[in-house]
């Protein structure tokens, strides 16, 4: 009984060791985390107040709504897709949520069941845009990035239009006072929305990585083939994530609306870029396959850095559309190179 | 099996036409205004520029690519004209936001060709990045074209309208090169199979790199001809017109999968959107529900597109054995 | 072979001691052949005889070690395809290389359009139906020039790509399995074409596993094995039976270990009826528990196709599955492994493996509730002592079974993941399709024991291999496949000796019409 030992293929260390280390930190886990560290030391002497405790407390207050929507994301790239309809998601949930509890014309005005009633609506609202966009990659054999391309044109514009049925102004205001308090208030000194974003996170990070949806998530998105083979339940897989996201997005929603203290219906519009970016700049691969949530936290964090310290630098709406632009493409790129080191590796 | 899924394949690639045909009905019915041949004519003028930016998309996506920074790509070309090529006579104008929105094509053509980088993410992450140095330049400031530009609006040739005109001169040209020179039928078969495409000798990366720079081109010239009829661009300019020529495309029959359809199917996609928008101004529809219509009719025809595609495959599955000893 | 003949002219092309070695190992062993103008060589072996590499080496994919070759008496040694198809070889391949979206006039000119003047790039219309009509007249294709290729079938789509070659006026055609897909009527049309290449001076390599093909059209024929010349000769000094002998030959015995069960009475899997369009048609048998049923058939034959379907991968238009005597209806490969199947595919890279991930988290991919803890969450140490505990069952080294990327294994290693995350479900029917392709002997080894293991413990196996030994080593029956129908039945005769008749085996893969007897493979079944 002799077992023939395991032959490792180690070409990487055939390479030149300076195109190695590159390549190690390029693929190593925390490389994000170098990122943020370089970055906060390159615009420190310009912005030196990034280092203060109000701004600190800022980032993270800025990050928490991101990250929720981001995990959610996640899990999508994961399975190898993309749902650019969260935007317009946490908008729709923002208008219905805002329609179900406001005190003007509320549909459940005044009830005590009105905030509840009113989140409940909104998850409701993420979890079926987030079906739509499931059954249709899977039943209609459409790509991701255009079905939901299509929703997010579809509800961002269904978000609008609702809120003209519910409202004389712009967006839906007078939102009772314990909604509100999301925002505002805190358990033993920890805000409420950090609770609810840490506990999304380890959810999601328990999912992903112990749960035997997780590890379907991965088989999926490695090589869909393989996993049918397996007995994975490849369309309900999906189907599962794209609603995974679309929930996330609404959580996104009632943390937004509760520190407007308004239903907008273009309250998503604008955070398209870093929710993608700060996932792809986490780590997590748009070739599928690839992504843990404490890489998006760090990617999450990598964004709100980036968004806060150029909003100190005074830097205008344009100047931040190209350097996230810039980021995307960036991370995308650092994304191509380290699926391509990997397939050499 | 076979002669039910041949059945399924031509109604869902018959959807376009007879959707038309419901459409000019029912929108015939609600207004008498509607079937006049002035209100045809409108519609035509109206999707020049659409068709345009759809005739480039459909290089691309014929490639099996896509674009989402042409929109972008139009307001950047518009305010460099409009800021730093005033007094110049039209056709310098036309050939500048030509020549700029090609090179923003060969940009995006390179990093996809390149680097690998799939196209829906290098255009998304362009489309901020070009609308952001387009706003930067023009500080967000409402930007106005002189007469010489828009006079043209007002100019027709032999009776045909410089829109519709230019329309067809891109039309002419895009259908000529895609249908009687070597490259366009090759962007044909790179699109169907670029494995296939490799082993043929096909220049594969370049005829990619051609169809971004077309693409990019026809954003110019869409570009130009709107600005030609609006006169003035806003931060607003070009939002979301990619998913309009997008959607021209396939609702022509152009598949996001590459290697199927035509520029006159794209032409016909344009003219179909532009007959829902002009039917629902026409009947006073509420103006909210304009993007919803838009982004259902894209729905559409992308899960047309799909589910066509899935049935193709499925047709040309590969046998061990004859089907039938015919 | 050429001997025989009056050397009046040079042969058109001859090959001499080409040898060729892949990673070290020598798939050729000195192969020369030689080709007249006007006359069709058959290039017969099974499957790893070295057809192909020689083939290859032809057109330009590969280049020897060593070796000559002379066309039309010049050197020739390609060092792309391109510059083989410039010299005159012209290769039809099995999968036609032509772009269905387009007209058939355009796929002949694809890579170098005529144009209507050197300045303007429009193709010239006229000149390229006129060359197209003449090169359909030239394979006898009655359609239209601008038809595109979508709507032709495929013996016709076939016709197009001989025209294609024809385009390029090239010395030597070669066509690999031409007749696969093609109807009787379709092979005579495509038949009497090759008859009128060679009247015009064409020299034509024909490669096929079906013999009596073989003898149809080619004037000589060369049979390979094991990367060597085995024999060949006129087709006037040859049979189908002695050029079977000829590539089945005897080859380097491996051992197989013995097994000491017999199998059971009951039946584990019975599949009836199972036909599906253009893929297989009437298939009926049945394994017993305990049981190794080989499953015979060249490349192309169906196996694979048989195997998805009862996996619930593929559908099939008719037929009945049933599992240890529950019926399958409808199956999907969760059904499938519910009812107790297990399947390792042909391709473990694409189909059989998570190459990015551990050896554990692919083994535990098939049977997670197994190593579920509290709250249904994935107990990680359940995972590793799980897949420890069955790499030591398929003897692997166990060391890295939790932080090596199954990627980094070799061939045999991934194999035995394959089948440990297979095991684990205890498999009641466990589909082997070429579980030892590219692997090497100590892994095949240990695939044969792991084999015999199962079947010990009551399993039964349906093992699809193309190679015949595996097949006569492991199987207590054996079911020929030949296009999709099972062509013969053969049973372990007792006693010693290979207990099989390899000839006839093989006879009945290759599809000759003696055992095509529809009765007698219902009696085996």
């Amino acid at each position: 009984m002799t077992a023939v030992p395991p032959v490792d293929v180690e070409r990487a260390r055939a390479r030149p060791t300076g195109h190695l280390r590159l390549a190690r930190l390029v693929l190593s886990e925390y490389f994000t985390l170098v990122l943020c560290a370089l970055y906060l030391a390159a615009v420190y002497p310009f912005v030196p107040e990034m280092l203060t405790a109000e701004v600190a407390a800022n980032v993270l207050s800025d990050m928490m709504p991101l990250l929720v929507v981001a995990i959610g994301q996640t899990f999508v790239l994961v399975i190898a897709g993309i749902d650019l309809s969260v935007t317009a998601i946490i908008s729709m949930a923002a208008v219905v949520g805002a329609s179900v509890m406001t005190g003007t014309g509320g549909y459940l005005a005044g009830s005590p069941l009105a905030v509840p009633g009113a989140i409940l609506a909104m998850l409701l609202v993420g979890l079926a845009i987030g079906a739509i966009n499931g059954l249709s990659v899977t039943r209609l054999n459409m790509p991701s990035f255009i079905v939901t391309l299509a929703t997010r044109m579809f509800f961002a514009g269904a978000a609008i239009w609702y809120t003209t049925f519910h409202s004389a102004s712009s967006s839906i205001a007078d939102l009772p006072a314990g909604f509100t308090a999301i925002a505002e208030g805190d358990v033993l000194g920890v805000p409420v929305t950090v609770l609810i974003a840490v506990a999304v996170a380890v959810a999601a990070h328990l999912t992903l990585s112990r749960s035997r949806l997780g590890r379907h998530i991965y088989a999926v998105g490695a090589n869909p083939k393989a996993a049918r083979i397996s007995g994975v339940p490849v369309a309900r897989t999906i189907l599962i994530t794209f609603m995974i996201s679309g929930a996330c997005a609404a959580i996104t929603s009632v943390m937004y609306v509760s520190r407007m203290q308004t239903g907008s219906p273009i309250v998503g519009e604008n955070i398209l870029l870093d929710v993608i970016g700060a996932v792809v700049i986490g780590g997590t691969s748009l070739f599928g396959g690839k992504g843990k949530v404490l890489w998006t936290v760090f990617g999450v964090l990598f964004l709100v850095l980036l968004d806060t310290s150029m909003k100190l630098l005074g830097a205008s709406l344009f100047a931040i559309f190209i350097i996230k632009g810039g980021v995307i493409l960036l991370a995308a790129m650092i994304d191509t190179l380290r699926h391509r080191l990997m397939a050499t590796r | 099996m076979k002669i039910g899924s041949r059945l399924l394949l031509l109604l869902l690639q018959n959807a376009p036409y007879v959707l038309f045909v419901v459409l000019l009905v029912a929108f015939g019915l609600m207004s008498d205004r509607f079937l006049a041949v002035a209100n045809f004519r409108n519609i035509i003028i109206q999707a020049a520029p659409i068709a345009i930016l759809a005739i480039g998309m459909t290089f691309v996506l014929l490639i099996a690519h896509i674009d989402l920074s042409v929109g972008a790509s139009m307001y950047l070309t518009a305010s460099v004209l409009a800021l730093y090529f005033t007094g110049v006579p039209w056709p310098v104008g036309l050939a500048a936001v030509a020549v700029g929105g090609a090179m923003i094509g060969l940009v995006n053509g390179l990093v996809v060709t390149r680097l690998g980088v799939a196209s829906f993410i290098v255009t998304l992450a362009m489309l901020f990045i070009l609308r952001g140095i387009a706003m930067w330049l023009s500080n967000t400031r409402m930007l106005m074209f002189p007469d010489a530009i828009t006079d043209l609006n007002r100019t027709a040739l032999l009776g045909i309208p410089s829109a519709i005109l230019a329309f067809l001169v891109v039309f002419a040209l895009a259908w000529v090169v895609l249908h009687q020179t070597p490259f366009g039928r090759q962007v044909y078969a790179v699109g169907e199979d670029p494995e296939a495409a490799r082993k043929a000798g096909l220049p594969v990366e370049r005829i990619t790199l051609a169809c971004f720079v077309i693409a990019g081109l026809c954003a110019g010239i869409g570009g130009f001809v709107t600005i030609s009829q609006i006169g003035a661009v806003g931060p607003k300019y070009g939002d979301q017109v990619e998913f309009a020529a997008i959607a021209a495309s396939v609702l022509g029959g152009v598949s996001l999968f590459g290697g199927r359809g035509s520029v006159a199917g794209t032409v016909f996609g344009a003219i179909l959107i532009k007959t829902v928008q002009n039917g629902l101004n026409i009947i006073n529809a509420d103006p909210y529900i304009y993007p919803l219509v838009t982004a259902a009719i894209i729905f559409l025809a992308v899960a047309i597109d799909g589910l066509r595609t899935r049935i193709l495959e499925r047709l040309e599955q590969r046998t061990i054995r004859p089907l039938s000893e015919a | 072979m050429t001997d025989s003949h009056p050397a009046r002219t040079p042969p058109l092309l001859e090959v001499a001691g080409l040898t060729k070695s892949f990673f070290g190992v020598r798939v050729l062993h000195g192969i020369g052949y030689s080709l007249r103008a006007g006359e069709a060589l058959g290039l017969v072996g099974e499957n790893g005889s070295g057809k192909s590499t020689t083939m290859n080496i032809l057109g330009g994919v590969h280049q020897p070690d060593g070796g000559a070759m002379l066309l039309d008496s010049a050197p020739y040694a390609p060092a792309g395809p391109g510059e083989a198809i410039r010299a005159g070889i012209a290769f039809i391949h099995q999968e036609l290389n032509l772009f269905p979206n387009l007209t058939i006039e355009e796929n002949l000119f694809i890579d170098g359009f005529p144009r209507r003047s050197r300045l303007i790039p429009l193709i010239d219309r006229a000149a390229i139906r006129r060359r197209t009509e003449d090169l359909l007249a030239q394979v006898n294709l009655d359609l239209k020039p601008g038809t595109p290729v979508a709507r032709l079938s495929q013996g016709e789509r076939q016709l197009v790509e001989i025209a294609k070659a024809l385009g390029r006026s090239p010395k030597v055609i070669i066509f690999d399995e031409p007749t696969t897909s093609l109807t009787r009527r379709e092979v005579d049309r495509l038949f009497a074409i090759i008859a009128r290449l060679k009247a015009r001076g064409i020299g034509i390599i024909y490669i096929s596993h079906a013999l009596e093909d073989v003898m149809t059209v080619c004037d000589h024929v060369t049979v390979l094995r094991d990367g060597a010349l085995a024999g060949g000769g006129r087709r006037q000094d040859l049979s189908v039976p002695a050029i079977i002998a000829m590539m089945v030959g005897r080859s380097i015995d491996t051992v197989f270990p013995p097994r000491t069960v017999r199998p059971r009475a009951e039946e584990a899997l019975v599949v009836e009826d199972l036909s599906q369009p253009g893929v297989a048609e009437a298939i009926s048998f049945s394994i017993r528990a305990g049981e190794v049923l080989g499953l015979a058939g060249l490349m192309g034959s169906g196996r694979s196709e048989l195997a998805r379907m009862i996996f619930g991968l593929d559908r099939f238009a008719r037929g009945r599955i049933s599992v240890a005597g529950r019926p399958l209806e409808n199956p999907t490969p969760i059904t499938a492994m519910e009812a107790g199947i297990a399947f390792l595919t042909e391709d473990r890279r694409s189909e059989g493996l998570l190459m990015g991930f551990s050896v554990a988290e692919n083994m535990v991919l098939t049977s997670l509730p197994a190593v579920a803890g509290a709250l249904g969450l994935v107990d990680g140490r359940k995972v590793v002592d799980t897949a420890v505990s069955m790499a030591r069952t398929v003897h692997l080294s166990t060391e890295k079974v939790s932080d090596t990327l199954v990627k980094h294994l070799s061939g045999g290693n991934q194999q035995k993941v394959v089948i440990g995350k297979w095991l684990l479900r205890q498999p009641a029917v466990f589909i082997l399709d070429e579980p030892t392709r590219g692997i090497d002997v100590g892994a095949k080894q240990e695939v044969y024991r792991i084999i015999n293991q199962l079947v010990e413990r009551g399993s039964a196996v349906l093992l699809i291999s193309s190679e015949i030994e595996e097949l006569i080593g492991l199987s207590d029956r054996i079911l020929t496949l030949c296009r999709g129908e099972l062509t013969g039945g053969f049973e372990r005769s007792p006693g010693p000796g290979p207990g099989f008749d390899r000839e006839a085996i093989m006879t009945a893969a290759t599809g000759v019409a003696v055992a095509r007897t529809r009765t007698g493979t219902r009696d085996v079944a």
